[in-house]
Formats: structure tokens, C-alpha cells, sequence
């Protein structure tokens, strides 16, 4: 298949170059040695007896991620108005939102930021394994309703049940949810 | 039927002929640095020739930018070189600020180079960390993710990920920087800088680092010409070329910094040791930049004025910017709509990926891995 058939004696003359080793040179090269080896022992010896240990026993310890850390996506769909504009800036479209005309009849409602609800919001799904967690989402949010929050066990057996429906009950209150 | 199997053997020097042996180094090997398949065809130890195959880590995401709107494309941008999103967004934040004629503020840009040099950093100390490993040495590793710990934490707090930030905006970043957090910073910086003297003593002057590099993966500066190579593999050859000093962007023209060349010290110019040396030189002129970015920021705004539906105007931009692994370039074509018609990136990883079967004859194998280490490919800019 190839076209490249090099000399291989040339090849292996080219690793043949080094300098001639005298008699002076072996021991240069034995204080060479033992100096360079010991200068890196120095340093790790030093870390082992006094640097502390950096690392945590990751299930029984748990560390607390900054406050506007990304993980778990939250939508609090009782703010949300349906505006679909998390699902236009979604880079990866995995934002599922369906929502229906409010009746005249029916009682108003608003948001807790005072905006009035005019769409009844009847499925608003994440798919957490498709999503990116790029952020964008929250940024378009105006009733600031979706949320990043700092959970991030959620994991789940199957890709269908990673797939979180919000106006779920049990999705719902995992609003302040964080794994401990 | 006793024909087919009968060898007959009609010159003694054929039946004594040596084959050269064909390896397969990858995808999955330790010492690719991601999915990078080498088919390597040897004699014996030496390596005659080798030939890269990449495309195992392709996600399609030129053209997947075209159906995104131009905030949209920054996530993608993130995934391309995943070990310095941070310069890889900047790079195509800028591209679209200059065909769009956005202003940044000031506060913006400084910012921008305090992450941008941070993330260099962190880039070098990843580089160091793994080549180390490359080479057989284990704790260098862990004392490199020490430092480069504190840099992701810092990242976390500012955009809320750990390596795919989403930091740099069109018009500006994301989060403000609080006064705690650049005190922080400057307290890292100076701890920094012992820490790599240290880290340094440890592996780069190590007499078995220097024989296992030093005269190894040779790059000549006509060779580095010839390829187009960029970043510290140009260097390491004794090129002078960097892009913040030759055409600076963001703030750069403002800051004193030098830029660290291959000397061949401890064996021909533009070997192994001369690009590992450039790099680790590079870590203390990014933290030199970033002190001076402390000492020099100032209270004001951190995102300019942007509409809400960025469109661009009809036209073309090529823009490139030193990112730590090379200059980086992005294409943009747009005909006047929400999306690009057209995006394509220009990587520096793909350039050197295919220096190398030029570097690889008459090599060991061993020092072929020494030398797949030494131009700090990631497949993700490769493949893109």
C-alpha cells in the first residue's frame, strides 16, 4: 500500500550518533543521575510529608458547587407564560413545550413577577440527556422562572426516564432538591 | 492440491528478505491523546513510516452552524478545542464583533485576557501534566491538576462549567468578575510561579526527560514553514511569530510580554525538549499578562450594546487569534440572515497532526509517542 520504502540501515544509523562514552563521561553520567533523580525525590518526598491531601472520598463527601453553577435544569411552571423562547434559543432543540389557549371564563392568573398568564401550560419536558447545559436557555427566561440549579445526581437507568416533564408532581418538588 | 501449499524458494536472498511490520496505534491508546488512529509500519523498534487517520471524534459542527442563530454557535465553538474553550469562543466572538461593529467595553476586554491567559495556563499545565505520563512519569500529573484545579474553580464560579463555559458573549462576558475573586486570583498567580519553577525542576531538567526528548521529533524552521505550522510547535523552531505580538487583538498591544523561542539547548533546535521548554516559558509570560491585567482593570460595564437578533451584514470575515495550541482560525460567510451561510474553522491540531509522518521515519517508538505528545494535539479541533 505504500509508495515509502526508506533504507532501513540508514534509519537506524541516525539513533547511532551519540557522544563516544570515556571513562570520565560513565561517572559524570552516574553524578548526572543521581542528582537529577534526587532533585525530583526533594520535591516529592516535601509534598508527601507536608502538602495536605487535595482530593475528597467523592460519596461520602460532597462538595457544595458554586451558586451559579450548571447543572440540573428547573422550570417553576407555575411562572411560566409559555413564551417558547427557551426552545428557540436551545442550541440542541431539546426543550418540548406545549401549551393551549386560557379560557375567558377561567379565573386570571399572573406570575409572581406580575406578568399575566394567557397560555395554560400542558407539557414543558427536558430532555436532560440531549441538553448541553450551555446556559442559554435561562438567559432568554423573562418570568426568570427556568433555572439552573446546583444539583447533579439525577442520573438515571434509561434515556426515556431522563427525559424530566415538569408539570410532573414529583419533578416538581424537587425545586430546592440536592442530593446529600 | 499438494501445489498450493509447495514454497518454492528460488533466491536465498528472497526467503531471507525482512517485512516491515504494520502497527495500529489507536483509536483508543493512551499516548494519542484522544481518538487519533496511527497506522504505523516498522522495522523491528524503528518506525518507517506512519500515517494518521483522524474523523473518530467528528461531530459535524461547521455545518451544524448553520442552522443556529450566532449565540448559538458559541456552545459548539466550546466543543471544538475542549482543553481552552475559553480562547476558542473568543476567537469566534471576535470574528462576529468585527463584522459586526459591536463595541466591547473596556472592563470586557480585560476580563476576556485574564480568562483567556488563565485558560492558557491551564491548557500548558494539562500539556505538561500528560506529556509527563507519556513519557513514564506519573506525579508531575497530579501536581499539575493541582494548580489546575484552582483555574476550573475559578471558571465555575464565573460561568457555571467546568470546560465548556459559554463565558465569552458577543459584545462582551457573561458574569461580572467580583473584587474577591481577582484577589484570589492574584494570590494564585504568585504561588504560581514558584509552583512551575518547581514543577520545572522536577521534569524538564530531569536527565532522563532531557535524554528521552532532547534531538527528538525534530522540526526544522523550513519544515515548520512548509506545513503552516503555528503556536509553540513555530516557536519551539525558532520561528518569532505570535499573533498577540505580531497583530494584537482585545488589549494586547497595551501589555509587556515576551515571546518565548526554542533555543536547542539541550540538543538541536525545534526538538521535543525546545517545545516542552517554549510552553512551560509561556505559563510565566501569561502569568506576567494576567498581573498586569489585575493592576490595570477598571469598574465599568462588562457587555456592550447588542441587538437581540444578531444579523450580519452581508460580507465575509476571516479571523484567527493565538489559541495555546496555535492559531486558530474561523471563517465566517453570511448572506444577511440569522444563521451563517457558511462557518469553517481553521485548526492548528489538524496542521500538526500531519507533520507527522514527515517527523516519524527512523524514530523509536517510544520517541514517537514522545514526539505525538510534544505538538499537543486535541482531536476535537482536529475533527471538529
Amino acid at each position: 500500500m505504500s509508495t515509502l520504502t526508506p533504507d532501513l540501515s540508514t534509519l537506524a544509523n541516525k539513533n547511532d550518533d551519540r557522544e563516544k562514552l570515556t571513562f570520565f563521561g560513565w561517572f559524570a553520567n552516574i553524578f548526572r543521575a543521581i542528582k537529577s533523580v534526587s532533585t525530583g525525590m526533594l520535591i516529592t518526598i516535601k509534598y508527601v510529608l507536608s502538602v495536605k491531601p487535595v482530593t475528597i472520598e467523592y460519596p461520602e463527601v460532597r462538595e457544595e458547587l458554586p451558586p451559579n453553577s450548571r447543572s440540573r435544569l428547573f422550570n417553576d411552571v407555575d411562572n411560566c407564560i409559555a413564551c417558547m423562547q427557551c426552545s428557540t434559543a436551545c442550541p440542541v432543540d431539546c426543550i418540548y413545550i406545549a401549551a393551549v389557549r386560557r379560557d375567558k371564563e377561567a379565573p386570571k392568573l399572573k406570575t409572581d413577577s406580575g406578568s399575566p398568564i394567557k397560555l395554560d401550560l400542558k407539557q414543558y419536558t427536558i430532555d436532560t440527556a440531549l441538553c448541553c447545559y450551555c446556559g442559554l436557555c435561562t438567559t432568554v427566561c423573562p418570568t426568570e422562572c427556568l433555572t439552573h440549579t446546583t444539583d447533579y445526581e439525577y442520573a438515571q437507568y434509561t434515556l426515556k426516564e431522563m427525559k424530566y416533564d415538569y408539570l410532573d408532581a414529583e419533578v416538581r418538588a424537587w425545586k430546592h432538591r440536592i442530593v446529600k | 492440491m499438494s501445489n498450493n501449499f509447495s514454497v518454492t524458494v528460488t533466491d536465498e536472498e528472497e526467503s531471507l528478505k525482512t517485512q516491515l511490520l504494520t502497527l495500529n496505534m489507536g483509536p483508543q491508546h493512551p499516548a494519542t491523546h484522544g481518538v487519533l488512529r496511527v497506522e504505523i509500519k516498522t522495522d523491528s523498534e524503528i518506525v518507517a513510516s506512519a500515517t494518521p487517520y483522524i474523523g473518530y471524534l467528528h461531530r459535524c459542527m461547521e455545518k451544524h452552524s448553520e442552522n443556529l442563530d450566532y449565540r448559538g454557535i458559541i456552545p459548539f465553538c466550546d466543543r471544538m478545542d475542549y482543553l481552552a474553550a475559553i480562547n476558542t469562543e473568543w476567537t469566534y466572538v471576535m470574528a462576529v464583533e468585527k463584522m459586526l461593529g459591536t463595541e466591547v467595553p473596556e472592563r470586557a476586554q480585560y476580563v476576556r485576557t485574564i480568562v483567556g491567559e488563565l485558560q492558557r495556563i491551564a491548557s500548558h499545565l494539562m500539556f505538561f501534566g500528560v506529556y509527563a505520563i507519556d513519557l513514564g512519569a506519573f506525579s508531575p500529573f497530579l501536581y499539575a491538576f493541582q494548580d489546575r484545579e484552582f483555574i476550573l474553580r475559578i471558571f465555575e464560579e464565573l460561568s457555571g462549567a467546568r470546560l465548556l463555559y459559554n463565558y465569552v458573549w458577543i459584545g462582551g462576558v457573561w458574569n461580572d468578575i467580583n473584587d474577591s475573586q481577582l484577589k484570589r486570583i492574584d494570590k494564585f498567580v504568585n504561588e504560581l510561579e514558584e509552583s512551575v519553577k518547581k514543577y520545572h525542576s522536577l521534569v524538564g531538567e530531569n536527565s532522563i526527560f532531557i535524554s528521552r526528548t532532547a534531538n527528538v521529533g525534530v522540526v526544522s524552521e523550513e519544515m515548520a514553514y512548509q506545513y503552516g505550522a503555528t503556536g509553540a510547535v513555530l516557536r519551539g523552531s525558532g520561528v518569532d511569530w505570535d499573533l498577540r505580538k505580531k497583530r494584537p487583538y482585545g488589549i494586547y498591544d497595551k501589555l509587556d510580554f515576551n515571546v518565548p523561542l526554542g533555543t536547542g539547548e539541550k540538543g538541536q533546535q525545534g526538538d521535543c525538549w525546545d517545545r516542552y521548554m517554549v510552553r512551560v516559558q509561556e505559563i510565566f509570560e501569561s502569568i506576567k499578562i494576567v498581573k498586569q491585567c489585575l493592576a490595570g482593570i477598571e469598574a465599568g460595564p462588562v457587555m456592550g450594546k447588542v441587538p437581540k437578533n444578531i444579523k450580519l451584514p452581508e460580507g465575509e470575515i476571516f479571523y484567527k487569534s493565538e489559541c495555546p495550541r496555535g492559531e486558530l482560525g474561523v471563517h465566517i460567510i453570511s448572506d444577511g440572515g440569522k444563521t451563517p451561510y457558511r462557518l469553517k474553522v481553521k485548526s492548528s491540531c489538524f496542521t500538526h497532526v500531519s507533520m507527522l509522518p514527515e517527523m516519524a521515519p527512523g524514530m523509536m517508538i517510544a520517541d514517537f509517542v514522545a514526539a505525538i505528545g510534544s505538538i499537543d494535539i486535541v482531536l476535537g479541533e482536529v475533527d471538529r
